[in-house]
């Protein structure tokens, strides 16, 4: 089947600044994409050409099989990164002013804006002032906006950015049952643990470029086989007993006990066996894959301690990332 | 299509029901009504009835007997009464039945009872500075007031030989005395002199004023069909009111446009719109519902204008086809600058930043008041042609003509329609343009050369 979203290199400049150069991408259907990069890297100018908002200098879209978002708009739904609501506007009836506009009746929108409210811990809301909603509740208002004519493509730019950790969790369960209902869905995040967590692939922008375009799973392999944390129980361990374990390349210290690095080719699982042998264990595991570090390897090319990638770490940990 | 009637429906809610919207509505004819109901009442109570003492020093002593029968209360309740007749015989007809009808004691009632004074007959030769001191005498509390010291010269009804002129008289009075005082003495003087003068000269009083005494002709006003009274008075209002009525109900919606477009772009709730609508759509749902609104308005007002009219009797007097013709120049006009406020609107990020931009637009709409009375005193002017052709202020211009006494041509109201359909369409086109680039440009608000060279890239 055609894909859900094709870009072909898409190239956008405001003035010298080239904010997208040459991005090639392709979302299949029902898929669940993260788009991920540092503030500034693109992510969202890209969002707003293939919504049709801003148009490519060169290059070209196609968007639910369409040439431009325009033919497809009541098969989108779009949260945008910048949020507004009419501040005068009754929370029920901005929804319903919404659903309407993307096709939907206005009996049909009626009857699920009090569900989707309530679904979306905001009970009761429906008779407020959209100005008498907190920012995170309007938030939440506005995802509603973005979903609630069932589109077949959900476009998420930012999604989590202003929630608290309850809300993030409460979304990210919503963004999930919309790709379950059969929904192709695209979000954009600077705080790669979200992407990390949901999403079944990855596209890494960085500087108007495409760095990374790989599924969480080969990500996992690729990425992932090699690192072990292991916490002896016995503080006082010794830990040259890890080094001597046959596959370690590398123990290093860290706050509560080792980070063991595998040589090449090791079998993971054989490894954490026989380490767990040498020097009893309070607990051993396999590193979680951290995008994060992910992206600063392919951006910093190999210097993962320059102050480069130290600036860029801070920027994708920043704000909103205390609370997720 | 269905889009954009969603947006007009919003557009049209969300002005009408809001509590400011209702109270701008009735503030307008509540203000009429205070002045036309209230105002009377509240001058004739101020008019409590003047009383007190005129002392009269006549060198002639010929004037102070007619003086006093011209003082008495049913003199000037006389005096009164005529001069309020003279002054209806310029009134429409209908205004001048009703007049008619009412009695004395209402024109009493409106003006105030009529003042009391007791004159006092001073000697000839009494002396002027120790009168004038009798004015500022202090008064008990119970006692007449000193009201005024009236001086006639001696020469007051002889001729000099040398001048044709004759004397006059000098009225001193106190500080603060009530100006009803000075000018029910002049009155009253002129009545007393003239026939002093006219006995003294042994003329018949009847016949010198048979002599002088010309009739105002009634004017008549002759149409193809039909003789109507002129009335020059409502006539010379009729451009204005039609004019005020163009430019204010193009104001309401025109205002609203842009203080929306602009609160929607400072909101950014313009980006979630333009994921459901294309900018076209949503400017057109915009203008539209202003237009709607505007046109409710315009309407209540028409409805209480000839409400007011039915009432006094006058509703002949308006030609229905105005009605029509100002309803179609209104929607004229307004698309014109409805896309105009649209434009600004979306070329700036807040109301501050409009001002520059507004300027023109604003001067186009003050145009009206500036050119309403050559063209309604010579509506077939070069000038008023010309105006009523030149976009975008014909609609205007057009209307204040076909207001006025001498209605244009029909081809010359046809082609500034065309012409104002014309500019409507070319004015739209460029703030759809506008409206595609303005929306999501944050920042430096453009200048005009910016703005045209937005039109050119969308």
């Amino acid at each position: 089947m055609e894909p859900a979203l094709v870009l072909r290199d898409v190239r956008k400049s405001f003035g010298a600044n080239r904010a997208v150069d040459g991005i090639n991408l392709a979302v299949p259907r029902g898929a669940l994409y993260g788009v991920i990069g540092p503030n500034g890297a693109g992510k969202t100018t890209c969002i707003r050409m293939i919504m049709s908002i801003l148009f490519p200098d060169s290059g070209e879209l196609s968007v639910l099989g369409r040439r431009s978002a325009l033919e497809a708009k009541d098969r989108i739904g779009y949260l945008p990164e910048e949020r507004g609501v009419y501040r005068k506007m009754k929370v029920g009836a901005f929804l319903i002013y919404m659903a309407q506009l993307k096709g939907v009746s206005r009996d049909e929108a009626a009857g699920r804006v009090p569900r989707m409210l309530d679904s979306m811990n905001l009970p009761g809301t429906e008779g407020k002032l959209c100005e008498d909603l907190s920012k995170g509740m309007l938030q939440r208002v506005q995802f509603i906006a973005a979903v609630i004519h069932q589109p077949d493509l959900v476009i998420l730019d930012e999604p989590f950015s202003g929630q608290d950790p309850v809300s993030v969790r409460l979304l990210r369960e919503h963004i999930v049952a919309e790709h379950r209902r059969g929904a192709t869905v695209l979000l954009s995040t600077h705080v790669m643990a979200n992407a990390e967590e949901m999403c079944q692939h990855v596209v890494m922008i960085h500087q108007g470029r495409k760095v990374l375009d790989e599924p969480i799973a080969g990500l996992r392999r690729q990425f992932d086989r090699r690192t072990i944390h292991f916490e002896p129980l016995d503080s006082g361990a010794d830990p040259s007993r890890l080094r001597s374990v046959s596959g370690v390349e590398r123990v290093e210290a860290t706050g509560e006990g080792y980070t063991v690095t595998l040589a090449e080719g090791t079998d993971a699982a054989g490894a954490v066996a026989r380490l767990a042998a040498a020097v009893p264990p309070a607990r051993v595991e396999l590193a979680r894959l951290r995008l994060e570090d992910v992206f600063i390897r392919i951006v910093s090319e190999g210097a993962p301690g320059s102050d480069a990638a130290r600036a860029l770490r801070a920027g994708l940990q920043e704000s909103e990332g205390a609370f997720a | 299509m269905k889009r954009v009637w969603l947006v007009a429906q919003r557009e049209f809610v969300a002005a009408v029901m809001n509590k400011g919207f209702v109270i701008g509505l009735l503030v307008m004819p509540a203000i009429i009504a205070v002045l036309v109901m209230v105002m009377p009442r509240l001058m004739s109570t101020q008019g409590s009835q003047i009383r007190g003492e005129i002392a009269v020093i006549d060198a002639t002593g010929q004037v102070f007997d007619g003086l006093r029968a011209g003082l008495t209360q049913e003199a000037i309740t006389r005096r009164r009464t005529e001069g309020a007749r003279r002054a209806l015989e310029n009134a429409p007809a209908p205004v001048r039945t009703v007049a008619d009808e009412s009695s004395d004691a209402a024109i009493e009632r409106a003006m105030g009872v009529a003042p009391s004074f007791t004159l006092l007959q001073r000697a000839a030769t009494a002396d002027v500075q120790s009168e004038k001191r009798w004015l500022t005498d202090t008064v008990p509390q119970d006692a007449p007031r000193h009201l005024a010291l009236v001086v006639i010269h001696p020469d007051a009804i002889t001729q000099d030989a040398a001048r044709t002129e004759y004397g006059g008289y000098d009225i001193y009075i106190p500080d603060n005395t009530d100006e009803r005082v000075e000018t029910t003495i002049y009155d009253a003087m002129r009545e007393a002199l003239v026939s002093a003068r006219v006995r003294a000269h042994n003329m018949d009083r009847a016949q010198v004023e048979a002599v002088m005494r010309v009739r105002r002709a009634t004017s008549v006003t002759v149409t193809a069909g039909a003789e109507r009274r002129t009335n020059v008075g409502f006539n010379r209002f009729l451009p204005f009111i039609f004019a005020g009525l163009l430019v204010f109900g193009i104001m309401i919606g025109g205002q609203t446009l842009l203080t929306q477009v602009i609160e929607e772009k400072s909101s950014r709730v313009i980006e979630v719109l333009l994921s459901a609508v294309s900018p076209l759509e949503l400017m057109a749902g915009k203008i539209l519902g202003q237009m709607a609104v505007s046109m409710l308005v315009l309407a209540l007002y028409i409805a209480m204008g000839l409400l007011l009219l039915t009432s006094f009797a006058m509703l002949g007097l308006v030609d229905p086809m105005l009605i029509v013709y100002l309803i179609v120049f209104f929607l004229v006009g307004y698309l014109v600058f409805a896309s105009a406020f649209a434009v600004v609107g979306a070329a700036v990020n807040e109301m501050r930043e409009a001002q520059s931009l507004m300027t023109p637009v604003m001067l186009a709409l003050m145009a009206p008041w500036f050119f309403a009375t050559p063209i309604g005193r010579d509506p077939d002017s070069a000038f008023s042609v010309a105006m009523s052709l030149l976009p975008p202020v014909n609609t205007f211009a057009m209307m204040i003509r076909l207001a006025s006494t001498t209605p244009p041509p029909f081809w010359q109201v046809g082609l500034s329609l065309v012409i104002g359909v014309a500019s409507a369409v070319a004015a739209m086109w460029f703030a759809a343009k506008i409206f595609k680039v303005g929306l999501l440009m944050h920042g430096k608000p453009p200048n005009i050369g910016t703005l045209i060279r937005w039109a050119r890239q969308a």
